[in-house]
């Protein structure tokens, strides 16, 4: 058993786990944020995606004891005193989530990827989304509202 | 699926971190971006029992400029090779294929050291290294030591990498006035790795054909390109006989004889097409 | 009959139950606290077939955090055994044991559950369980299994021949003699598996004092399996609360009881404790369920011009090692259905389905999604043959308006459908005449387009006058209750169970319409056994029209009364010329709608604190509840139009277009049900270009990874252009048709369809999915 401290989404949060516990399960179970959900452990569905110093991790393929000075950014932190982000409200409208288990993954993903390249086209759209699975919607409706959140800002 | 239980290392130096692994021996796995190690562990397929985080060693993640080449540490992410302003430039075959690499996060993550140790066949920067005639430096016990890419990728998933070495870096050529490259691949799904990739340099004299995911390893052909210029088609059909690609079911070798030949004519045809 | 005047239903309303999942509030089982739970870990055969020697637990019980291990043995004191034996003509009954206890049958099979502090420890204590297998020989495909001598799965059983069912009206021999052409076909249908992003998982809460068990599940049918749970634990039902959370896609895998969930409900029970389990995803691809693998071979008489004389179907299903479902049932439907929008009168069929040492097979989003393509394949054969052009083909066999309602030669009834105007509408808009110019270009600069064609007549609903005919035990009607609260606030509820449909939005949707209040006053629950009445669950696209139209007449019924409250308050001897609009009364005065004083927080109020002052006669409150029973099947069609291009050199295929015309009835909320067509149509192609679940020769499952099973992501498929064409259905008061399979049907027809089309001038025909690379590449090469 080892004890660390983690920071999440600005939060220190004294954490005591095995060094194998993975960083999804520490959010998970200890930091009890459960709005990042696990759908493989092998890297691959996105569902678990996380910010780790700004940029987009799969919470999966991480020891939480890794994470000792690092950002942690989760879902929960997303919504400013209860305001959707841009990117939230434009899922929202246009329809782009269904059961819901795979967006938070989409969501940290985006809100990394738009602030690197704010106005990426449609088939850019669809290679960074790429790395999320959806089995609900198609993935018709995320792009759209990934163009509309663009185009709301413009 | 959960891993077994490991004894967690997180070395601040790089002394620090070869004296674990000289310590440790066969019972220590090395660490970086854990995109490849990390799914293995979940599955127990791979349970070491003592785990050495590189990701605390300072000075391994950034790119240095020399005069003809780029010196990139083995911390350096796929992400930041790809979009490096630096690499694009002066070393764009290595860019574009970085880019391609499995997705966003993954690149977030997943170092070229990593890559580069794992020594996947299909995989994008073994590939570009041995195309490039990189050299990748690595160091140990015994001291530092400069590999060409072409010794150090040794067979399947296997460098000349000893088990008490750390890979460091590795310096690509910078591409010359005038040449062109292209990179190219065959795979399922955007991200998966490739069935077949093939990556080229082009300059008015010669031509360097690297081919992933047909053999062990990377094969590597190069060419002086005639008066008239390459013909793409006739490489392309040198490229095909050159591999000996192992029988699988799933992918018979005279369909990846073929994939070698479809993307080496269409790598070359682009290259010529550009400017 | 005109599309019905609603002012809620049929709005684009975005989704009440986006704001949790949005910003990470959702609560799925795994997510729910309960203090002391144990965690569940199963052990797992790594043979596809096994005598079970001997099991030892000592190492593993000695394990740390480890609270107990148990068997099949253990199990089979607490639980009584499924037993799967439908009264129904040509299928074996089958039994099984909650664990496994003489042998495995398949590679995942569970034969022993650790319990211990946590998943980690578990796992470890997994690995120290000693299992001696006998291996023996095993089964890994149908024909395989059917063959003579063949190793038997379930040894009860005289051979791995499960289930066979024929059927035959009219004379199919006779048509075939008489025939210009016998067009010969056959189709064959990867192995699918569901593959939702939260795999399975559940929490069993035994209270000792209370001796009743509380099992928090994702599930789509809760009372059934509250039935299930209750019956093979020997509890009263009840001593058992179902409690669904947010469920993170089911697509039929979360209906079953499964060996698993059950180990977890008596192991709380045993040990007194909480017992949770969250299946990984390794577990979910090697032994949860699977789907799909049916071999279907049509042969189609025909005359000249292409016009159906008489047809026949063979089916072999591959049902894998388990009945958690009658075999026959999934199977079946395709049969019954195929003639689809065609004519015909002479039809057989011999549905035969095989046990098979892998993981077993249940119903997955359209169970009967091979059926368009088989019978849209065999036009486009029939095309191919006799030189003419396949939509033609289509348009001469084809039921017209006027010929509906069509009875089917296996009396099926279809009505109220509207395949010619969907065909026609796709084929408008994917122009295809100028397609074929375009091809024709292609063609000579080495680009090899295609353009495929898939009408499709979804069969939805499901009745109790359907199973009964087919035979199949269980019912098909839908409950539903709504309350008024005395402030005026709307509780509804419905037996179905929720995972991703909308279906809170969409039935506050269907209660404003049926009551006169806004959606937002409305609260709609499902899930929770104890809430919801008796019903019979989300599946077979029946959620909208079953659940929604029990939900309608609960509403109607609650309307009534407030008004009549209403029209007493006013005075008045009857409630005609009041109407309750978006909470408040409104009364006809010389045809001019007036808005009055009253709302219905008034006369909620008055219902429940002032009784004496309602009408004479009427009782207290506002409670109100109905059940529904649909019509035996309800119809809704679409035509599905799709451009490809093959990449000849390398295999590759791409998608450039895709088109749906769809009539689906009255549209509860169009945002929900275009998310619906998207999803459907998304997993059809995903199923039909990259996913196969493969097991070797020996039947070892090689598909244990995300990076093995490949499903689509947005880099693999195109926009998909909706066309609306929904006319209501008769059938029901709201009108509406049922859908959310449909799409998987023609997605999986449409692309073989396209394909062909575009491997036509090479002279071959794909006739089975994956479409991989590889295999178009063989087919190509003559290989």
């Amino acid at each position: 058993m080892l004890e660390f401290e983690l920071n999440v989404n600005g939060e220190r949060r004294a954490v005591r786990a095995e060094a194998r516990k993975l960083l999804s399960d520490v959010l998970r179970e200890d930091c009890r944020l459960t709005g990042t959900h696990v759908g493989c452990e092998h890297g691959v569905c996105g569902a678990c995606t996380v910010l780790v110093d700004g940029r987009p991790s799969r919470a999966c393929l991480i020891y939480a004891v890794q994470m000792q000075d690092h950002e942690i950014t989760t879902i929960e932190a997303v919504a400013k005193g209860g305001k959707l982000s841009r990117l939230q409200r434009a899922l929202h409208e246009a329809h782009g989530l269904q059961c819901g288990f795979c967006t938070a993954g989409i969501v940290m993903t985006f809100e990394a990827y738009l602030k690197e390249n704010p106005r990426p086209s449609e088939a850019e759209v669809r290679e960074v989304l790429s790395g999320n699975l959806c089995r609900c919607t198609g993935y018709h409706n995320i792009v759209a509202a990934i163009l509309r959140a663009i185009d709301a800002h413009a | 699926m959960k891993p077994a239980p490991f004894r967690y290392h997180r070395p601040q130096s790089l002394d620090e971190a070869l004296a674990l692994l000289a310590g440790l021996g066969a019972d220590a796995k090395l660490i970086a971006g854990g995109q490849s190690l990390g799914p293995m562990m979940n599955m127990r397929l791979a349970q070491p029992a003592e785990l050495i985080d590189l990701n605390a060693l300072p000075g391994l993640d950034g790119i240095r400029d020399h005069p003809d080449s780029l010196e990139i540490g083995a911390l350096a992410c796929h992400h930041t090779v790809a979009s490096s302003p630096v690499v694009r430039k002066c070393c764009p075959l290595l860019a574009e294929a970085a880019q391609t690499i499995g997705h966003y996060a993954i690149r977030s993550r997943g170092t070229l050291g990593g890559s580069l140790a794992h020594a996947d066949p299909a995989a994008q920067l073994p590939l570009v290294a041995a195309t490039l005639g990189a050299e990748i430096a690595v160091v140990g016990p015994r001291g530092e030591r400069r590999i060409a890419a072409g010794e150090f990728f040794v067979s399947l998933m296997t460098t000349a990498l000893e088990p008490d070495e750390i890979l460091v870096s590795a310096r690509f050529p910078k591409t010359a006035p005038g040449e062109r490259h292209a990179y190219a691949q065959f795979s399922r799904r955007r991200g998966d790795f490739a069935l077949v990739a093939v990556a080229a340099t082009l300059s008015s004299r010669a031509l360097r054909l690297g081919i992933g995911g047909a053999e062990d390893k990377p094969v590597l052909l190069t060419d002086t390109v005639a008066g008239g210029g390459p013909d793409p088609a006739a490489l392309a059909r040198k490229a095909r006989e050159a591999v000996h690609p192992v029988e699988d079911p799933r992918v018979p070798a005279v369909y990846r004889r073929e994939l070698v030949e479809v993307l080496t004519r269409r790598a070359l045809q682009k290259c010529l097409s550009s400017n | 009959m005109p599309m019905p005047r609603f002012r809620h239903i049929g709005a684009r309303l975005a989704r009440k139950e986006d704001m949790r999942f949005l910003t990470g509030h959702g609560r799925y089982v795994e997510d729910l606290e309960i203090p002391g739970a144990l965690h569940a870990c199963f052990v797992r055969s790594p043979h596809p077939h096994a005598r079970i020697g001997s099991i030892r637990t000592d190492a593993a019980r000695q394990s740390g955090g480890v609270v107990a291990v148990y068997t099949g043995l253990d199990l089979a004191q607490w639980t009584t055994p499924l037993r799967m034996a439908p009264p129904i003509e040509g299928l074996l009954p089958v039994e099984m044991t909650t664990l496994p206890i003489d042998k495995v049958r398949f590679h995942g099979d569970p034969v022993a559950c650790v319990i211990a502090e946590s998943r980690y420890l578990a796992e470890d204590a997994a690995e120290r369980v000693e299992v001696a297998y006998e291996p023996l020989p095993a089964v890994a495909a149908a024909a395989q299994a059917l063959a003579d001598g063949a190793p038997r799965v379930d040894e009860s059983l005289p051979s791995n021949l499960v289930s066979v069912q024929r059927f035959s009206t009219g004379d199919v021999a006779a048509r075939k003699r008489e025939a210009h052409r016998v067009v010969d076909c056959a189709f064959h249908q990867n192995r699918l598996t569901h593959l939702p992003i939260e795999t399975r998982g559940c929490a069993a809460v035994w209270d000792e004092g209370r001796q009743h068990l509380t099992l928090h599940i994702g599930n789509q049918v809760p009372h059934p399996l509250r039935t299930q749970v209750a019956a093979r634990m020997r509890l009263s039902e009840s001593q058992v609360t179902v409690v669904s959370p947010d469920v993170g896609g089911g697509f039929g895998q979360k209906i079953a009881l499964y060996r698993e969930e059950l180990t977890v409900c008596a192991a709380s029970r045993q040990l007194g404790r909480p017992v949770r389990w969250r299946e990984d995803r390794m577990e979910n691809l090697l032994a949860s369920s699977h789907a799909r693998e049916d071999s279907c071979r049509t042969r189609a008489a025909v005359t000249k011009e292409g016009r159906l004389l008489g047809l026949e179907l063979e089916i072999l299903e591959d049902f894998g090692a388990y009945c958690f479902y009658p075999a026959n049932y999934l199977a079946r439907v395709v049969a019954m259905i195929l003639t689809g929008p065609y004519k015909v009168r002479d039809y057989a069929f011999e549905v035969k389905v095989a046990l098979t040492n892998k993981c077993g097979n249940g119903p997955m989003r359209a169970p009967m999604a091979i059926t368009s393509w088989v019978i849209e394949g065999t036009m486009d054969a029939i095309a191919r043959e006799l030189e003419l052009d396949p939509l033609e083909v289509r348009r001469v066999n084809m039921v017209e308006a006027r010929e509906l309602p069509y009875t089917m030669p296996t009396g099926e009834v279809i009505a109220d459908i509207t395949p010619r105007e969907t065909l026609e509408a796709a084929v408008k808009a994917i122009d295809y005449k100028g397609f074929r110019d375009r091809q024709a270009a292609a063609r000579r600069a080495g680009r090899y387009l295609g353009l495929g064609f898939c009408s499709v007549v979804e069969s939805t609903t499901y009745g109790s006058k359907f199973y009964k005919a087919a035979g199949i035990p269980g019912s098909g009607h839908e409950a539903a209750w709504l309350r008024i609260e005395p402030s005026g606030a709307v509780n509804a509820s419905v037996g179905l169970g929720a995972s991703g449909q909308g279906y809170e939005t969409v039935f506050a949707q269907v209660v404003a319409d049926g009551l006169g209040v806004e959606p937002a006053q409305v609260r709609v629950q499902m899930g929770n056994t104890d809430v919801a009445p008796y019903g019979m669950g989300s599946r077979g696209a029946r959620g909208g029209t079953a659940g929604g139209t029990a939900l309608f007449l609960s509403a109607r019924d609650a309307n009534e009364k407030v008004l009549a409250i209403a029209a007493s308050m006013l005075g008045f001897d009857s409630a005609e010329g009041l109407h309750l609009v978006d909470g408040r009364v409104e009364r006809d005065i010389l045809g001019e709608r007036v808005k009055t004083d009253i709302t219905l927080a008034q006369l909620a109020r008055t219902a429940y604190l002032d009784p004496t002052a309602l009408p004479a006669g009427m009782a207290p409150g506002l409670d109100f509840s109905r059940t529904y029973d649909p019509p035996p099947m309800t119809y809704s069609n679409a035509a599905h139009a799709c451009e490809v291009e093959v990449d000849v050199e390398t295999g590759a295929l791409k998608i450039l277009r895709y088109v749906v015309a769809e009539d689906c009835g009255t549209v509860l909320n169009p945002i929900v049900v275009e998310g619906q067509q998207h999803g459907a149509i998304a997993m059809g192609l995903s199923g039909a270009l990259l996913e196969h679940m493969r097991y070797d020769e020996h039947g070892n499952n090689v598909t244990g990874s995300l990076a093995d099973y490949l499903v689509a992501t947005s880099a693999d498929l195109p926009n998909f252009e909706v066309i609306a064409m929904h006319t209501p259905s008769r059938g029901n008061p709201v009108g509406t048709k049922g859908m959310a399979e449909g799409g998987v049907m023609g997605a999986v027809g449409v692309i073989m369809s396209a394909v062909n089309d575009a491997l036509a001038p090479f002279g071959v025909v794909a006739d089975r999915q994956p479409l991989s690379p590889d295999y178009l590449r063989a087919l190509l090469r003559g290989a």
